[in-house]
């Protein structure tokens, strides 16, 4: 059963692995390829020498994630602090609108944050993306740092009150080293939907130096460049996978934590 | 010299934030739905009296959209919840490789959606494709998976599936794990069965859970796009165009933002139904133990 569960999960892109690398004519017909004609990287040269390269858009999708979520977090900590410090029913009410907010297919805002994209001439912009981004991030981050700021012990912040700590002094030196399991697994969601996010990018820029990695794959799956054209989209699916493969190897245990507890403290 | 940090105060910047990108597009979205605005008024905004949701009414695009996007929405979240909680239930079990089991399980769901949409283009590929290879070597006939308008919407639940059934299967196997282990001992000791154990204890315990992984996915499946947009571009003969897909066509390719406005609102309004008929299911139930409810109210 885990087998099963293990090829149902890895082979689609065991086979994208696959398809990448041999030629197309191995592709059409895998019998009627001689020996020495059926392995290539070709597909990936093409990929790479292609003007822009394939690693310029891996390198925007990184920089634009790592800004936003650093944004992300500078707003969602004071936030959730300040949230976990309200009482009753506003604290009550707010978490509700932000749950509502967490599950709202982002999809749906495009229009007009295009149109506010016009008016603020951020267009074609990479890092004003982060803008939007750190926004549509934010319900899920407060969510997250409130749970934790309300499972620490308040006995803590009293005694470093006492101490004559201000309030970032004691979120500095007490409060958010303590939080750092949620900071990690809140940053790495964070950093999956910014660099997953596809219908704001899309609208927000056009010009081909600048694209992330989703309009980026969009694009080439809408070319015609390449005449048996598999080989390469197989390739682009590969070098498009392989840092979450990366991300998701390392920090399984974060990613998951932080996706439960979203659900579950919200 | 201290300063007060009041709790509102901390609040501000992030609450501004969120209300330039999620309140203020919803007002616009709403007023613009009033208003003609497309190539015919030079893309100035002009009050139309509502025609834009008569338009709507009568819409065949419009409502053969909406019906596809529920039917891919129905079907791919009830067949989430069922292989999620048999994923769930298999990664619960102990054994050997549950961390590189989960690492694996998670990843198509880390994925982004434009790029397995790309690799699954290739797997139905007709007749190149592995999965006509498979047909072919069996002595069938290359099939159309994404040329059949009366069945390629299944091809894109099964995309979806394939991308989104771990998050479920994550969420129901924390929910698994929130079940104390000696309740199940003490039915074993009754002499209960494994399926017994399921239906009187684990689902029971567990519908919270599911509940709340269904609004979850209902909501992110009504907003369909990524998918649709690069595997079959709402092909073929626009069988599989969801809501989201037509409201980004009208903008960018008719350049009506009047009628796109109304197109997203309306889907807003079914989107927002849905949710809450999942919300009322899940205060229906039965109340079970404080600390193993999920958080919602």
């Amino acid at each position: 059963m885990r087998m099963l569960l293990l090829l149902w999960s890895l082979g689609p892109l065991l086979w994208q692995l696959y398809s990448s690398l041999i030629t197309p004519e191995a592709l059409v017909d895998p019998q009627a390829v001689p020996a020495g004609a059926f392995w290539t990287l070709t597909n990936y040269q093409q990929l790479l020498q292609a003007d822009p390269p394939f690693w310029q858009y891996l390198l925007n999708s990184t920089l634009l994630g790592t800004l936003s979520t650093a944004l992300t977090l500078a707003l969602a900590v004071p936030c959730a602090y300040g949230l976990q410090r309200q009482r009753g029913r506003l604290r009550w009410g707010a978490t509700l609108l932000l749950l509502g907010a967490a599950i709202f297919p982002t999809v749906l805002l495009f229009l007009p944050l295009l149109q506010l994209a016009r008016a603020l001439g951020l267009g074609n912009h990479l890092l004003a993306l982060a803008l939007p981004y750190a926004a549509l991030n934010l319900p899920l981050a407060v969510l997250l740092l409130r749970a934790a700021f309300a499972a620490l012990p308040p006995e803590l912040e009293d005694a470093a009150l006492l101490e004559g700590l201000d309030l970032p002094a004691r979120l500095r030196h007490v409060l958010l080293p303590l939080l750092a399991p949620t900071l990690g697994s809140t940053a790495i969601l964070v950093f999956l939907f910014s660099w997953n996010e596809y219908p704001i990018a899309l609208t927000w820029l056009s010009r081909p130096e600048l694209l992330t990695l989703p309009p980026a794959i969009a694009r080439i799956a809408g070319s015609s460049l390449f005449t048996v054209p598999y080989g390469a989209f197989a390739a682009a699916t590969v070098l498009g996978s392989l840092p979450l493969l990366l991300i998701v190897l390392v920090f399984q245990r974060s990613i998951i934590s932080g996706l439960t507890q979203g659900a579950v403290k919200g | 010299m201290t300063r007060s940090w009041r709790p509102s105060l901390l609040m501000l910047p992030a609450l501004a934030l969120l209300a330039v990108v999620f309140l203020w597009p919803l007002l616009q979205v709403a007023w613009l739905s009033s208003q003609a605005s497309s190539v015919l008024t030079g893309l100035t905004p002009v009050a139309n009296n509502g025609a834009n949701w008569q338009r709507l009414l009568a819409d065949g695009r419009f409502w053969s959209d909406a019906r596809f996007t529920l039917r891919f929405a129905l079907v791919s979240v009830a067949l989430e919840l069922l292989l999620g909680l048999g994923m769930a239930l298999l990664m619960h079990r102990p054994g050997q490789g549950r961390g590189l089991l989960r690492a694996a399980v998670l990843l198509p769901w880390a994925l982004p959606g434009t790029v397995l949409a790309l690799g699954w283009r290739w797997i139905f590929n007709d007749p190149y494709g592995p999965l006509n290879t498979l047909i072919q070597s069996l002595g069938g006939q290359p099939y159309g998976f994404l040329a059949t308008p009366s069945t390629t919407w299944l091809f894109v639940v099964l995309a979806d599936v394939w991308k989104s059934t771990p998050f479920v299967a994550l969420l129901l196997l924390a929910g698994l794990q929130s079940i104390p282990a000696e309740l199940e001992e003490c039915l074993r000791l009754e002499g209960a069965g494994g399926l017994q154990i399921l239906r009187r204890l684990t689902l029971p315990l567990l519908t919270p859970w599911i509940t709340l992984a269904m609004i979850f996915r209902l909501a992110q499946a009504l907003g369909l796009f990524d998918l649709v947009q690069v595997l079959t571009r709402g092909g073929p003969a626009g069988s599989t165009e969801s809501l989201a897909l037509y409201a980004y066509l009208q903008a960018m390719r008719f350049l009506d933002f009047g009628y796109t406005a109304t197109v997203v609102l309306a889907t807003f309004l079914l989107l927002a139904l849905l949710t809450l008929l999942g919300l009322a299911m899940l205060r229906r139930r039965p109340g079970q133990p404080a600390s193993q409810e999920p958080g919602l109210p």
